[in-house]
């Protein structure tokens, strides 16, 4: 038999069976349940918009001091790195380069600007 | 099946429900029920399942509603839309997870007499498009789907339709290793009373 025609016959048989399917008919409570969910859906308020426009200072805060600290600590490990090589592995003297008690003050600057942040977003929409 | 369902009502209850009459859904819910869960079976082979697929694709077609842009039928965005809920809904819950080479190979000629055992047999060839990879299944699924028509099932797919018939072929090649037998036996041969039937399908 020749391979051609006997891999047409394969695919003819796969195919009758593949696409006679038989149909399905819908459960009589399935338009019901449709419609019940579309008009939950409808009478539901529309969803809140996310305020972006009283978002937008604080989020580009956000973003400035994620940069800078960034920046900022990459800066100081290059710096602890260098120090590091430069000293016999002084370790204490990188530990204390990466530490500097400006970044704790930085981060509670940030966070006092956040929460005044939040306390004025909050206030303006009523919630305070 | 398709082709019958009138196009000019799917947009005047489209404009209907735009307008803010929510009952106009309903017209669109009744005259594509069939079809969507029809194609929703065809990907999971379960019909509780198939009907929640086919609510849910309802539920965003209704949701999304204002992005049709009428540029195609609505028939062909309703069923890319569905055939991106069921995609993802598949992602989530496997219809089915047994690998191809694992899925049961029909019984031989003997058995094929009885109606019982053509019909499982049947069976375990739909269920072995399911077993397909995912990139192959899913072309088999629609392109059976929608009678054969690369066309539609390309637009369903939203892929060019070369890229849908490079598939389409990989996907049968897989199915005709995995069924080596399934003419060999002779049993389901087109007989001279199906060639109507076998022209019809092509």
């Amino acid at each position: 038999m020749n391979i051609d025609t006997d891999h047409e016959k394969k695919l003819d048989a796969i195919e009758r069976i593949v696409a006679a399917e038989e149909e399905l008919i819908p459960s009589s409570g399935f338009l019901a349940t449709v419609m019940e969910r579309v008009r939950d859906e409808a009478a539901a308020p529309p969803p809140i918009p996310f305020p972006w426009m009283r978002a937008l200072p604080g989020l580009v805060l956000v973003a400035g001091v994620i940069g800078w600290t960034g920046f900022e600590l990459a800066h100081t490990s290059l710096s602890a790195v260098r120090e590091v090589s430069f000293t016999q592995l002084n370790l204490a003297a990188a530990g204390r380069a990466l530490e500097p008690a400006g970044w704790v003050a930085l981060a509670l600057a940030a966070s006092l600007l956040s929460w005044l942040f939040s306390r004025r977003l909050a206030g303006r929409s009523g919630l305070l | 099946m398709h082709a019958t369902m009138s196009a000019e009502e799917d947009l005047a209850d489209v404009g209907r429900v735009l307008g803010g009459e929510v009952e106009a859904f309903e017209g669109i819910v009744r005259r594509w029920q069939g079809p969507l869960v029809n194609m929703a079976w065809r990907y999971c082979r379960d019909r509780g399942r198939a009907e929640e697929m086919a609510q849910e694709a309802f539920l965003r077609a209704w949701r999304g509603l204002a992005g049709w842009r009428r540029e195609s039928s609505f028939s062909t965005w309703l069923f890319a839309l569905a055939a991106n809920v069921f995609r993802s809904e598949l992602k989530r819950f496997p219809a089915v997870d047994v690998p191809l080479e694992d899925v049961a190979e029909p019984a031989g000629a003997a058995t094929q007499h009885d109606g019982l055992a053509k019909k499982q047999s049947d069976e375990a060839v739909r269920r072995a498009v399911l077993a397909l990879p995912m990139r192959y299944r899913e072309p088999v699924v629609l392109y059976y789907f929608h009678e054969m028509d690369v066309a539609a099932a390309s637009r369903t797919m939203g892929l060019p339709e070369g890229t849908m018939k490079a598939r389409l072929a990989r996907g049968r090649e897989l199915l005709r290793r995995r069924f080596p037998h399934l003419s060999e036996s002779g049993a389901w041969r087109p007989s001279p009373d199906l060639r109507g039937e076998k022209e019809a399908l092509q």
